[in-house]
Order: structure tokens, then sequence, then C-alpha cells
């Protein structure tokens, strides 16, 4: 970590091992933790002062492959050759370690084992929180006086994130209930009502109805947002654990969120074997 | 429903210019506005009403109801969606088993008391170059074969009504509008769609991009907000119309409680001339829940695992 403030050449002596011995003294894990609250937001600003997170992101990961560091490996079908084949990728997840219970850890491996056929994102269903943050497709963030709505190219699923006074989650649903604050310049979104059905990546990592979601975003600068995730689930998971990744603006003039209704392409894994079969002599 | 808006609906309908002068109108509404500057068209809406898109026949030449000729209207309409006898046998029974318990389909006319929503051509009809009614879905009458065989709603694709255009349904007729600096979004409660809509004078994406939903390009024209949407595929077909469909809508707040939701369809392959509708929205209450409309589509297994039985069936005989 120290090693490359060397590389700060306008840095004094002095001055670089302060920093470096700063660095030192955060206890590990604790950086992510505290630094995004206490940040002060870069970019632009509306009216109310707060940060103007309006624009088009994605996240550059390939985290729904796998949230977890996973090496490159082969895909589930030769045919597409090197097209189908899974990226390795360093995983999101702070640590790299999911504290499964041994309950949850038997249905990860149930749901790898029958992927992709029994993957939500393969059925064109709706990615849940926080899936849906990290598809590889943009999003868009409407930020009102009033609330802030996520709208996500996948599926067209969305979120309306209520900015007043929390909400209970009236029912479950795919995308969940979000409720969210500023603290400083941070957007803080607390989600549940989450159906469970949803799955983290298409390793199978997975959360319950009891899943509690709280994301912070954080614009670091024009261009870069911080997300980070805790995610809870006493059903599932031993202890809270987090991802932690940057979303890009899409600096296109023209980005915009293009139409993906996924549903037609899904229409032959769900329902080819319904479908009327051609008479065999 | 004010005496002031019937009185303006007769003039009108009387086709007399007495209801432009001033004395005849109160001053218009005027919108609050966002702190960006934009008319605030914020809030949930919904345009459920039984007014039909088109003038019934037996209307013809009828523009508007007179008030007790609407609740008149309403009493037939409502009695028959809730139309609940057990009188015609199994199958009249089953037809009917789908009431306003199940469907939300209003039981109001619109408050201008016109009789159809479709508002130009002055017969409240559309005009079409084909005579008639859309069809089905080709196979549609069939036992399905496959998911084409059914229709976009049942296959959770697209709703024609949930729009563009925005007409109302049996269900699931609200919208809820967010406003940033530059858009303007619709939240569509049917198949929980998300219309962005920017409104910075920025070109329509290229006629090589096609969306069931169109590309909507908005800007203000005073308090309304005029969206133009092109660029929609050769599947959305609405009311038959093809992909070079132009769909011009209109949102004015004319009260406080009012969004005024005109559309403008044209497509000379489709119809005779462009032809426009008038749906008063009211504001509702929230929230919204999502409409997982694909990931609960147990029907469309159903139907198709219905199909294949009845085949074995027959071919075992």
């Amino acid at each position: 970590m120290c090693k490359s403030l060397t590389l700060l050449s306008t840095l004094s002596t002095a001055a670089a091992a302060f920093v470096c011995f700063s660095l030192l003294m955060i206890p590990h894990g604790a950086q992510a933790q505290t630094a995004p609250a206490k940040a002060v937001a870069k970019g632009p600003r509306m009216s109310d002062g707060k940060p103007n997170l309006n624009g088009v992101w994605q996240a550059i990961t390939t985290a729904n492959w796998d949230i977890q560091d996973h090496s490159a490996a082969p895909g589930p079908m030769w045919q597409l050759g090197a097209i189908g084949a899974i990226p390795a990728g360093q995983g999101i997840v702070e640590g790299n370690e999911i504290p499964y219970t041994p309950a949850g850890l038997a249905k990860k491996k149930q749901n790898k084992a029958s992927w992709p056929a029994e993957d939500p994102e393969a059925k064109c269903y709706m990615p849940g929180i926080p899936r849906a943050t990290y598809m590889p497709f943009p999003f868009q963030i409407i930020q009102s006086n009033k609330d802030i709505l996520m709208a996500y190219e996948y599926a067209s699923s969305n979120r309306l994130i209520n900015m007043g006074k929390p909400v209970e989650a009236g029912s479950d649903t795919w995308m969940g209930t979000s409720n969210g604050h500023w603290e400083g310049d941070t957007l803080v979104v607390d989600v549940t009502g989450l159906n469970g059905l949803a799955w983290f990546d298409r390793a199978g990592n997975w959360g319950s109805d009891k899943l509690h979601v709280v994301e912070r975003y954080n614009r670091t600068s024009n261009d870069v947002m911080n997300y980070e995730a805790t995610i809870e689930d006493p059903s599932v998971f031993t202890k809270p654990w987090k991802i932690n990744l940057p979303l890009y603006k899409r600096a296109e003039k023209n980005a915009q969120i293009l139409e993906f209704k996924c549903v037609e392409f899904a229409e032959e894994l769900l329902y080819g074997k319904y479908k009327k079969q051609p008479a065999t002599k | 429903m004010s005496g002031r808006v019937i009185v303006l609906a007769t003039l009108i309908a009387a086709g007399t210019a007495a209801a432009q002068t001033p004395q005849n109108q109160a001053r218009p509404y005027t919108a609050p506005r966002t702190p960006d500057g934009q008319p605030d068209l914020q809030g949930i809406w919904t345009n459920v009403t039984i007014t039909p898109l088109e003038r019934p026949a037996d209307l013809a030449g009828k523009a508007f109801f007179t008030p007790a000729e609407a609740l008149q209207y309403e009493k037939d309409v409502v009695g028959r969606n809730n139309a609940d006898r057990r009188d015609g046998g199994a199958q009249a029974d089953l037809n009917r088993a789908y009431n306003d318990a199940w469907y939300d389909r209003g039981t109001k006319v619109v408050e201008t008391l016109r009789t159809s929503l479709v508002i130009d051509p002055p017969d409240g009809r559309i005009p079409r170059k084909q005579q008639g009614a859309p069809g089905p879905t080709p196979g549609f009458g069939r036992p399905p074969e496959g998911p084409e065989d059914r229709s976009l709603p049942e296959r959770c694709i697209l709703w024609p009504t949930a729009g563009p255009p925005m007409m109302p349904s049996f269900y699931n007729n609200n919208y809820q509008i967010v406003q940033a600096p530059g858009y303007v979004v619709i939240l569509v409660e049917m198949i929980h769609d998300a219309r962005i809509i920017p409104i910075d004078a920025r070109p329509h994406v290229n006629t090589g991009i096609r969306q069931w939903m169109g590309d909507p390009r908005g800007h203000w024209e005073g308090n309304t907000l005029v969206v133009e949407t092109t660029n929609f595929n050769d599947k959305t077909r609405f009311q038959r119309a093809g992909a070079n469909m132009h769909l011009v809508e209109r949102f004015t707040r004319t009260a406080p409680d009012t969004l005024t939701y005109e559309f403008t369809v044209d497509d000379p392959s489709t119809f005779t001339r462009p032809w426009t509708a008038q749906i008063p929205m009211k504001r509702t209450e929230g929230p919204i829940i999502e409409y997982a409309c694909n990931e609960g589509n147990y029907a469309m297994a159903g139907m198709l695992a219905g199909a294949r039985a009845d085949e074995k069936k027959a071919a075992s005989k």
C-alpha cells in the first residue's frame, strides 16, 4: 500500500511517510466502512446542495459471473466457443469470503449446479438488489427533489427509493422496498421486502426473504461513484458481509437506457417443454 | 364534477365560441414548479375510466353525455362488469367470473362527460383504413402451440393499453411521474416499465434501433409537456399501426388533482388521418407495488401444458 506513495514525487519524504503511517493505522476493513460517510462528494450538486447523482451509470466488473474471485472457465455451450467462455475476475466481496451457514452454502452449491437453467437472469426475471447494480447493463438514476428512481436496462426493472418518512415493505417483491436518506454526502438506501428468489450472480450466491441490504452511494469524482452494500441475512449467513465496487458514469453524449425486454428471448427456456412438437414419423 | 366543467362541456359540445371567452373560463390553473423550473407533474396518477376509447354505435352523433345520462351509463356498465349471476351454465359462469372483485375497471365516465376518449375525428371513431377492430394475434383461436400464439400481454411483453400511448385497462391503471433536471420519467405499473423521457433537445436514436415502447423525446410548450415517440418496432402494432407510427402526447396539469393527457397517433399506412384521444388523469394514492408479470406467469405454462394434454387425450382415443 505504502510503496505506491513513493511514486508521488511531489510529496516530501516526510509527508509521504506520514500519509503512509496514517493509512497503516486504519484497521483492516475499516477504510471502506468509515470513508464514504465522511467523504465529501465530488461532481455536480442539486439545488438543495445534495450531491447530484443523475446520470447513466454502469459497473465494469465480472461480478455478475461470480461476486467472488474466479478464474477463467469454459462456458456452458461449446457452440459459442470463446464467446461463451467465462472471464476471470477479482471479486467484489470484502475479504472474498461469504460467511454462509452450512445450509446456506449447500443451497448456493445447488443453485450453481442448476445454472444456467435455474438462474433468474436466464428467465428474464427481475434481478433484485444488489445484483441489479452490477449486471452488465447500464442503469439510470433519476434524482428528483423528492424521491430517487433507479431504472435498470436489464428486464426493464426499476425501483423507487422513498426519501421521505421510511415505509415498511407492503409485500415481498423482486426489487424490494427501498428507503433512502443522506448521511452527509452519502446516499444510504435500506432495502427490505426482497422475496428471496433472486440470485446475486451466475455462480448461485443468494439471499433469502430475510435479506437486508444497506447500500451506500458516494460520488468520488465526476465520473465515478463508489457503491458499497452491507448484506445481512441471519437465515443464510453467520454474520453481515460487504460488497464494494465502483460505478462509472457513461460519458457518451447520447448515453441512454435502451430497451431490453427479454421475455421473448427466454420463452424457449421457460416454455419449450410445453410447446407442440412436430409430428415424428 | 363541478358545475363549471359541465357548463363548459356543454358549451363546447354546442360548438359555440362562448366557451373561449374569459367570463366563461376561470383563470387556467398553473402547476407549481420543480426547483429547476419545470412544471411539476410529479405524483401518482390514474387513467381509470369506463368511458370507451371509441364512441359506441348507439351513441353516434352524441359527443357528450348529460349528467343524468352519464349516471345511467355508469350504472349500466358497472352492473354489467359486476355480473355475478349463476343462471347461464358452467361456461357462462366462468366467462363472467372475472368481475370487479378481480378487475379495477373503474365506475365513472371521464369528468368531461365525453362519450369516447377519441376527441378527433369528431365522430369519436379511429379513422382506420381497414374497417373493424384490430384482429387478434395469428393463431389466437387455436389451442396454443407455443407462447407466440397468445397475445403480447399474456406473454408479459407489452400491454397495448399501458403504452405508449397510455389508456385505461382492466387493472394496473396507475402511473407515477418523477422529474429530474433534463428528464421526465413515467413509471408504468403494468409490467413495471420506466419510460425515461429526455427533455434536452437531443435527437432520436437512429432508425436502426427499434423498441416495443419506441424512443421518446420531450419538450415543454408553456405548461404542457409534449412527448414525441418514434422508432417503434413492427410488433408493437398499436391499433394495428406499423413501425412508422408517430406518437405525440401532451401532458398538462389543468387542476391540482388533474393531469390532462392527450395523444395523437399518426400512421398513414394504417389510418386515413391522424387521430387524437384525451383522458383526464386523476391524482391517486400510492405506493405502486411491483407487478412481476413474467415472474408470475404460471398461466402461460398452464395454457400450453393444457393444450398438450388435450392433444394427448385426443390421440389416445
